[in-house]
Parts: C-alpha cells; structure tokens; sequence
C-alpha cells in the first residue's frame, strides 16, 4: 500500500493501553466512529453485527459476590507483524502490512467480502458492514473528508486512523522533513481518552513512551503463543486481568452480555 | 507452411493458457473496484480546513473543545488538554438528530402566555430553569422580579468541592470518574486523594477507587448515617453522594472550608442583584399554587419526575410551557413545548463546575447556524417581562472584566493574560474564540451553604417501602443528556458498553423469577407508574437490585432506591 521511504527508518507503531486506567466511557469508540466515518448502527444491528473498530469489553475475575471485580479492555485490530493471520487468508490482495509503519491496512475496493480474514483474526478485531453506510440527514455533513465511507459487503477495521498518518506526513514534507514528528501523529481513540489510558508511538524509537511502557513488567500482549507479533501491549498490575493474553476475546462465553 | 487451422489452435491455445497467468484474476480484482464504487454512499464534503475552539454546553464541566471544521462545518470535536466524555465528542451531530424538535406552535404560545400571565395573582407565574448558573438563569430571575413570580430550581444552595485538597474521598455512589465533574481536573487530582466507593454495583468509579465497599442496595442513607463511627472517619476530608444526610456529614467532618465551598459564579452587574428574584428551590413551594409554569430544559443537566412538578400547578387549567430540544422529556406532558438551538448551535455561558471551586466565565460560540423555526428561551421569558436581555452576555462578560482580576486562558495558543491587560472588546473578542476566565481561589470569600446551619435536624431516613409486591430496588444510571448522537450505537446498541437510556439490568436468578430474557421487552412497575424498558442480564448486578437507565420515563416512575417490580410482555 505504501512503499518504503529508503531515506527513513521503517517505524513500527503501536499502542499500550493501561487497562488499570480505563474507565470504560467508551469515548475511544465514538472517536474512532467519528474519525473514520463509521455509520450509526442500522435498526436490526447487534453486538454481533455492529461496526466498532475499538471495542471496550467488560470483564471480570470468574468470581461472586463480593469478590467480584470488573475491568475494562479495549480491542482493536492488534496490527501483527508480517505474518498477520488476516494478510495470508486474503485471496483479493486487500489486507497487507505497511513495511514503512507496521500498520496492518486494509483496502475495502478490493474486498470481495468473503470473510475469511475475520475468521482467521483470532483477535475478532474485523468487522463486516452488513448494512449501507447512511446517516440521518444532514449527518453526512460532518463526515470526515479524509476517509472514504466503506459500501456494504465489506470487511474493515481499525487501521491507527491512516488518514491522520498520511497528513503527518504532507506536513512533514511540507516542512522539509522524511520523518512525521510525532505530535502530529495520534489516532482518535488515543486522543479521545479522557483518562490517559491509551499511548502511541513508534515501537522502534526507545524514546517515546510507548516503547518504554511496552517492556514495563506488568505489559502483556494477547495470545503472544500464536506468534503474530501484535503492536498492542496492555498494562495491569493485577494477575487476573492478565489472564486474557491467553483469552481469544475478553469476555468470551461469559453470561454477561455487556461489552 | 501454418494453414487456417493451426492459427485456430494457437488462438484456442492462448486463450486456454490464459487462464493460467495472473492476467484474468487481476481483471477479477479490478472488476471489483468498479462494482464497489457505489454512487448512493455519502461522499465527504471538501474544503479548507479550520479550527476554531469553544467550550462544551452539555454540562457545567465546560470543557474546552477543539473544532476541526471543513469550511465553517465542524467534522470532528476534541478536547483541549484532554480527552472528552462521548457525549462531549459527539455533540457536532446534535443538529442532525432525527428525534430533534424543529417546529413548535411558538406564536399560539406566546398569546397563552402572555393571557395567562395577565389573569394570574403574583407567585402563580415562575420560571423553572434546568440548569442554573448561566446568564440566562438571571435574565429569568429579573424577569420573574419584574412579574412578581417565581424562579425554580432543582438545588437552591449548590456547592463546589476541591478536590485537590482532599487526602480521601468517601463517595457514596457518585460517578466520580465517569462525568461527576471536569474529567481533566478529577484526573490531576486523582493521584493525591485515597478514593473509597460505597455502592452496590461495581460502578466505573467503583472500579477504579482504592477501595470498594459493596453495600445493600437502597441502603445509602443508612450507610451515610454510619461514617461518623466509621473507623477511619477522622481521615476523611470529604463525602460525596446525594443521600440527604451527606451536607451535615460534611459539616462534622469539618469540610467547610477546606473541601466544600459555596458554587461560586462570575460576577454579575449589580443592577441585575438588585432587581433578581430569590433562588427557590422547587420542592419548597406549596403544592397546587402555579398557574403558569416556564420551563427551561433546553440545556438540562438534571430532570426533576414530572409528578414532583405536577404537584406544584394549581388544579384548574394549569399553563405550562417548556423549551426542549426533543420530544422525549416534559414535552410529554405539556401543552405547548417550544423548539430551542442545541449545542453546538447556541451562544450561551457555562454554569458554574461542581469541581470548580474559584469563578470562571465560559462561553460556548455557534459553530453552526440554528435552523428556522427555533427560538430562544431568554427572548420568550424576557419579552413577557418587557425586559431587553438581548445583549445580557455581554453586560456580564463586562462585569467580568471591570473586577479587573484574574485572568484569560486563550485555547488556540495556550497563553494567559491577566485582564488588567485586556480592554472590554478585547476580553469579549478572546471569550468567543475560545478562551475561560478564572479568578484565583484566594480572591473569594468561602462559607458553608446558607441553607445549612450548625443547629441542623437530623436527617430523616426514609421509611423503606413494602417488598411485599415490589421486590427489586432501582439503581439509577448516571444523567445523560436529553439528546445524544446517534452514533451513541456504538455504546448502546453495538457494544452494549453502557446501560442504554431505556434499559434496564438484572441479575440472572432475578431475570429467570421475573420470566425475562436478555434483550427482551418488559414493563418496570413502581408504586407512581409504569414505563416499558428493554432487560439486560447481567450477573455483576447484585441480586434484589435492578439497574435502571436514565430515560426521562423511566425517572418519571422511578427514583433512586424506589421499589419495583419487572414485568414480561
């Protein structure tokens, strides 16, 4: 999708996410709906068939009464390395990893909508649109003009807010620069966040705080045994939170139907 | 020599042969580019892009919000020097709301009005303003002067709390973390204070407080009764929660002063104080004594249940006019429910922060043009007065600057100037760009609300209802605004993140004894009504206990702690 700068380094963008910090507000998802032209849900859709590139799910430590506790963890695509799951399923070229940032794209043109990279995500971080995109009148005057709506029959997904990239980097050369100064560069969830929960930065450059918090004692990555390299470290003092690096989805199976 | 029939072998060949090239599945993939172009998605609007800053209006946090606009049309909202709540980031899309209210019957109402007005004996006419604080509350206060009639409110003393010089907190259920009070000063407080949570569920603050303590459901009072044999009580600094006993708590604990001040308001010029009429609160008027009732729920930040206000109007031909911006609250009940601007449409102050304990002066600008048909609330109340409030923001913003103190926090370039060195035309230039007024703590004069006096009675508990028949009790949800995006979905609908306004939640064993299922229809029964709700199963709900959501039903028939009952449809 874009070629590699020779005269930079590659980056490698990621996020860590202190889960002991987020509140579950959910002003990360509405951000990221906001940023991205992401359409309110159609009538029938469901937490099943939604459009929600970041989702908060609640979970829990397995007990009752008043032992029981509660946090909230924020999904999004986890943007693997090279051998994202969802990139070698794709049989229409549509998914590939930027060799230039690290970030795991998405081209919804050439998506035939045949859903295999949703089943091979073990994230669950894709979403189908079921519906055409539409907003109540006089809504779509607020669209984001850097970002195409999707058409229905597609998959996407969170893509670290591409549009946002690609004008850190007009600027960048604007000004004389290869490389996008980091201020510029911060996707609409990570802005959003009322309680600070959420970093992001160039996982390559040890001086940002992104890349300090990732190798903290208490950062985790979900499922590190498949081997995707996901660019998406959570922080939790707590054992029990830690758990869902081994989960397929937080909240998954439980009777609790919120999240 | 090739005859006619080997050039039709290597024609067939070839075609053949190109089945096995890439060639016909790259033209596959490029057919799909040309099918998915579709012609009835919306395409973006382009332009130059802007910004421009303002405050948001949708609740007295007033947080400062950055406005990314493609011409004059904002596209996205952000906080600066913080995030914003997701009602906050939202708001652009409150214009385009389907359920918005765009018509209203504003001239038949203006002639029943001004008839009413002119039948009724002083103190049968009042104001009821949903959002104290601003300016326009005191354009209603003259106007109610003016015609000897009333100016209501839901608190007649509200307070502000410090945080900052608190070392713990006990909160009993409020929402401290999640929208109590401005989220960039609750977070730079919150590392230096203990936070001790007594509630029932395990709310978001519940979370995320040093400690919880889970206590009965409906049992808030009982426990605010219990602090001062609490253990640890001599440690805390402040209280927090809306049990009747929490402002004399406060007071033992000696608070006062140190935590809890009197909500202080940007000055005011001294002709409207001494033409205001008194601040009074709704629930101390008597009973069946208004005849015309005003209210003002354009702006809400709290809603009072319509049988509190209905017990207020007289028994014959009661007037009542509300200014709404949907459908969806009192103009249920009323006759005539007049359309307002909503946010990001209105040029409006921001009402004093409950976390805020010095003077601030706030404007939220128009970003976008308010639609024909609206009208303004000040425009309607002081007409019928004769008053002329038209440039009323600006007198105040003039009375701000004659103090001569404090200073100006301008957003677009993070830069103070102290007001001594601003001229008038200056101050009002850099209010409506983006800008807050503070005047240090050290300039004002702290007392304890004048509504509390040392000698005050104990509080009264109330008496617990019959479980006989009614066998759950309601946790209510924080407020939300009256109307919100409708990419709320996303939280509502899609992720079930929050309790949707028309939600309810149970425990499972309490879903199964009441015969409903998750996402099933049901009717929530209380003593005064009835509403239907959609059930949420959810096992952290404690047994007994319902969450119930913020709608304007369901806080009709419902209050914090009421009985009630879940019934299938």
């Amino acid at each position: 999708m874009i070629a590699e700068n020779k005269k930079t380094p590659a980056a490698r963008y990621g996020m860590t996410i202190d889960v002991d910090r987020c509140n579950g507000c959910g002003s990360c998802m509405v951000a990221c709906a906001v940023e991205n032209n992401v359409p309110p849900a159609a009538a029938a859709a469901t937490d099943r068939t939604g459009l929600t590139w970041i989702r908060v799910f609640k979970i829990d430590n397995g007990a009752e009464g008043t032992e029981r506790r509660s946090a909230f963890v924020p999904v999004l695509c986890q943007h693997c390395g090279k051998d994202a799951p969802c990139v070698s399923v794709c049989p229409q070229q549509a998914v590939d990893v930027d060799p230039a940032t690290g970030i795991v794209g998405q081209m919804p043109e050439r998506c035939l909508g045949c859903r295999y990279c949703m089943a091979a995500c073990p994230y669950h971080a894709r979403y189908f649109n079921w519906w055409d995109p539409t907003w109540p009148a006089g809504m779509e005057k607020t669209l984001n003009p850097d970002v195409a709506p999707r058409m229905r029959g597609v998959v996407e997904k969170c893509n670290f807010c591409h549009g946002r990239w690609h004008a850190a980097k007009a600027k960048a050369v604007a000004n004389g620069n290869t490389a996008i100064d980091p201020a510029d560069y911060i996707p609409a969830c990570v802005e959003a966040c009322p309680s600070g929960a959420i970093h992001f930065g160039d996982l390559n450059d040890p001086a940002t705080e992104t890349a300090r918090s990732a190798h903290l004692p208490d950062s985790f990555r979900m499922l590190e045994s498949l081997a995707t390299d996901p660019k998406i470290y959570y922080r939790s003092k707590k054992n029990w939170v830690r758990e869902i690096s081994r989960a397929p989805r937080p909240g998954l199976g439980k009777e609790n139907s919120r999240g | 020599m090739r005859n006619r029939r080997d050039i039709f072998k290597f024609a067939g060949g070839a075609v053949a042969g190109a089945f096995f090239t890439p060639a016909p599945w790259r033209l596959l993939t490029d057919t799909a580019l040309w099918s998915e172009n579709w012609p009835g998605i919306s395409r973006p609007a382009r332009g130059e892009i802007r910004y421009k800053f303002t405050n948001c209006a949708l609740c007295p946090a007033g947080c400062a919000v950055r406005a990314r606009c493609v011409g004059d049309q904002p596209v996205s909202l952000a906080g600066v020097g913080g995030g914003l709540c997701p009602f906050g980031l939202t708001a652009h899309h409150l214009p385009y709301h389907p359920a918005r209210l765009k018509q209203g019957p504003i001239q038949q109402a203006t002639a029943a009005v001004s008839q009413k007005a002119a039948q009724l004996a002083p103190g049968a006419i009042a104001v009821l303003d949903l959002n104290p604080g601003r300016t326009v509350s005191w354009t209603y206060r003259r106007a109610m002067a003016s015609l000897k009639g009333l100016y209501l409110t839901p608190e007649s003393h509200p307070v502000a709390y410090d945080l900052s010089a608190a070392k713990t907190v006990l909160s009993i259920g409020a929402p401290l973390l999640d929208g109590w009070g401005t989220p960039a000063n609750v977070l730079a407080a919150r590392p230096n204070f203990r936070l001790i949570q007594a509630e029932a569920v395990e709310s978001r603050t519940a979370m995320l407080a040093d400690e919880w303590i889970r206590i009965a459901p409906g049992t808030e009072s009982a426990f605010a009764q219990s602090i001062p044999s609490l253990a640890y009580a001599k440690d805390i600094s402040l209280v927090l929660g809306d049990a009747p006993e929490i402002p004399e708590i406060n007071r033992q604990l000696g608070a006062y002063g140190k935590t809890v001040f009197a909500r202080p308001e940007a000055p005011v010029p001294e002709s409207w104080i001494k033409n205001a009429a008194a601040v009074t609160e709704l629930a101390r008027v008597p009973d069946h004594s208004i005849g015309l009732l005003l209210i003002d729920e354009s702006t809400a930040v709290s809603y009072i249940p319509w049988h509190q206000i209905q017990r207020k109007l007289v028994r014959e031909n009661p007037l009542v006019v509300t200014f709404a911006v949907t459908r969806g609250g009192y103009a249920r009940y009323t006759k005539y429910a007049l359309p307002t601007a909503v946010y990001p449409e209105v040029l409006d102050d921001i009402a004093p922060a409950v976390d805020c304990v010095h003077p601030t002066f706030r404007i939220a600008v128009p970003l976008v043009p308010a639609p024909a048909g609206v009208m303004n609330p000040s425009d309607f109340v002081s007409a019928l007065a004769g008053l002329s409030a038209a440039n009323a923001l600006r007198e105040r913003a003039d009375a701000v600057h004659h103090t001569a103190q404090g200073a100006i926090l301008t957003y677009a370039d993070a830069k103070q100037t102290s007001l001594k060195d601003l001229s008038a035309d200056a101050f009002w230039k850099s209010l409506n760009d983006g800008a807050r007024w503070d005047r240090p703590p050290g300039l004002s004069k702290w007392d304890r609300p004048p509504g509390l006096s040392s000698s005050a009675p104990a509080p009264r508990i109330p008496e617990p209802e019959s479980s006989a028949d009614l066998p759950l009790v309601a946790i209510r949800q924080p407020y939300t605004p009256a109307l919100v995006s409708p990419l709320m979905t996303k939280i509502y609908q899609e992720s079930n993140l929050r309790l949707a306004p028309n939600r309810v939640a149970l425990h499972p064993a309490d879903a199964r004894a009441s015969g409903v299922s998750n996402g099933a229809r049901a009717i929530l029964q209380t003593r005064i009504g009835k509403c239907a709700v959609e059930v949420t199963v959810d096992p952290a709900v404690p047994p007994g206990a319902v969450q119930v959501g913020a709608s304007p039903g369901i806080q009709d028939v419902c209050g914090p702690s009421s009985r009630v009952k879940v019934v299938s449809v």
